[in-house]
């Protein structure tokens, strides 16, 4: 019995031995994957340039749903915000890939560049696909304006819509009841024809946004209003057409732009790239969200009117 | 259990008796010289250890996984131990259902002393992991082979404890995982059922 006794603690003892050369085993590939990883994380310290994105349509928060999460031009402005705070941003690139979007949301972000101007940080734009209307607005607040040579941009003007359903109602026989307080509490509405009153009341508007856009881009761009003006009839460009016309500074990528933000900061060439961080879970939810969360029931956005002035290229 | 007990080796009649004879391994249980049921705590964690460190073998070499090690080490100890207290209760539970006199003090050392073969696996597989010889392979091969053992140990143990035949204490060892299976496929039906029906309301 001794004997099997001491076999056991022998057979104990070589498990044990096992899993001791394991935990070296692995302890020597961490070092050396740790070793490796800090190399290849390096760059990512100090002084460099902060990525701002600009994607689709703007508005002041993204459409809400189940699985929302911050976004829209609230969530743009405080990444800028951020950016300006944080003592290792020397530049920003704002990447636009946008048509445009409500008249607060562009004008908001457009603030918030011109105030990283004025505190010296260079602000680049890089325009994507599109950076059309307001797109183009946030672009022109920014130091340097770089578009791909396909770039659709332009667009400078403002654009309010409603449908009108009037002969609709008509052949179906409805009636809407309408009380209202004052004469123009349902301008906009689809179940009649716009008056002649109300269309000026909202040509006034238009044309108070449409002047502040060209006042806007003209500070932007340091131009006179009246070059501004020949091309502000919501006509679209390319990228190569806007540069002739002045619109843009450079006809390049994204890594052109991050390259001229490097060189207006005076940063090395190899100076890091900091881009928006997103968990995993977000990635997740804002794809369900996307999904899910702007859905609304068809047909209710041609009865309720939204009241929506926008700087947008309709595409 | 005192340095005399200690160094006459009878604590290792525990593993001894787990390997080569499980019905021996509950009558030396049951003789308390020394109590084996905190002893048997001992294989629970070296299989958690084990297990551990087949992952990292195993395993793709990640940043997260290396650097957030601790959590992994504190996920596999939990697991192992709830797993290993849920089953044994589930089997006490299902003896009990059978007629016969509820053990789970005695059933709880004896399900973590029939965990040792899983402690084979690190050493068997080793060799291939090193060589790089279809590592996977051989390890879900050695996994197998010692869970079927482990089920033979526990199966037997059972059968001597409750002094039944072999095959009543196999259907009572199997019963909690046929009905866990079951429970668990009706609730993945039922999720599915609710999260269309959660997700369709916003369409």
């Amino acid at each position: 019995m001794e004997r099997e006794r001491k076999l056991t603690v022998a057979i104990l003892a070589m498990l044990i031995l096992v899993a001791v050369i394991a935990i070296i085993d692995i302890s020597f590939k961490i070092e050396e994957k740790r070793s490796r990883e800090i190399k290849f994380v390096m760059p990512d310290t100090g002084a460099g340039v902060g990525i701002v994105r600009v994607e689709g349509p703007i508005e002041l928060s993204s459409p809400s749903g189940p699985f929302s999460l911050p976004g829209g031009a609230e969530s743009i402005v405080k990444r800028l915000d951020a950016l300006a705070k944080d003592s290792s941003i020397k530049a920003v690139v704002v990447r636009i890939n946008s048509p445009g979007g409500t008249v607060a949301a562009t004008q908001e972000i457009y603030e918030k560049i011109m105030k990283l101007r004025k505190k010296n940080i260079p602000v680049v734009a890089s325009m994507g696909d599109v950076a059309a209307s307001g797109g183009y607005y946030v672009a022109a607040a920014c130091n340097h304006i770089v578009a791909n040579y396909g770039t659709v941009t332009g667009s400078i003007g403002v654009i309010a819509f409603s449908p009108n359903l009037r002969r609709l109602f008509d052949k179906f026989g409805i009636q809407m009841n309408v009380i209202k307080s004052g004469k123009y509490k349902d301008i906009l509405a689809t179940h009649r024809d716009m008056t002649g009153e109300e269309r000026a009341l909202l040509q006034e508007m238009i044309d108070s946004s449409y002047g502040k856009f060209v006042k806007d881009i003209a500070v932007g761009r340091n131009m006179s209003e009246s070059d501004i003006m020949k091309i502000a009839d919501g006509r679209v460009m390319s990228g190569s057409s806007a540069l002739e016309k002045k619109l843009v500074d450079q006809n390049g990528t994204f890594e052109d732009a991050i390259m001229k933000a490097r060189e207006l900061a005076g940063l090395d060439e190899e100076s890091p790239v900091y881009e928006e961080s997103t968990s995993p879970f977000n990635e997740i939810f804002g794809q369900l969200n996307r999904f899910l969360g702007s859905r609304s029931i068809p047909g209710t956005e041609m009865l309720y009117p939204v009241y929506k002035l926008e700087y947008r290229y309709m595409q | 259990m005192n340095l005399e007990k200690f160094r006459s080796l009878a604590w290792a009649d525990f593993f001894l008796y787990s390997l080569i004879d499980p019905r021996a391994l509950y009558r030396r249980v049951k003789q308390k010289d020394p109590d084996a049921f905190w002893i048997s705590f001992i294989v629970p964690i070296f299989v958690s250890l084990s297990g551990i460190l087949l992952l990292s073998l195993l395993g793709r070499e990640s940043a997260f996984f290396y650097y957030k090690i601790s959590y992994g080490w504190i996920l596999v100890f939990l697991f192992t131990f709830i797993k290993i207290l849920i089953y044994t209760s589930l089997v006490d539970v299902a003896a009990q259902f059978s007629g016969l006199k509820g053990n789970i003090r005695e059933l709880l050392t004896l399900m973590n002393f029939s965990m040792l073969p899983t402690l084979f696996v690190l050493p068997a597989a080793y060799p291939f992991i090193v060589g790089d010889f279809v590592p996977l392979f051989f390890y879900v091969l050695f996994s197998l082979a010692c869970f079927i053992w482990h089920i033979l140990i526990i199966v037997q143990s059972i059968s001597e404890m409750h002094t039944i035949e072999f095959g009543r204490a196999f259907l009572i060892y199997l019963m909690p995982a046929v009905v866990t299976g079951i429970i668990l496929l009706l609730t993945g039906i039922m999720l599915v059922i609710n999260t269309a029906g959660y997700i369709s309301t916003f369409m």
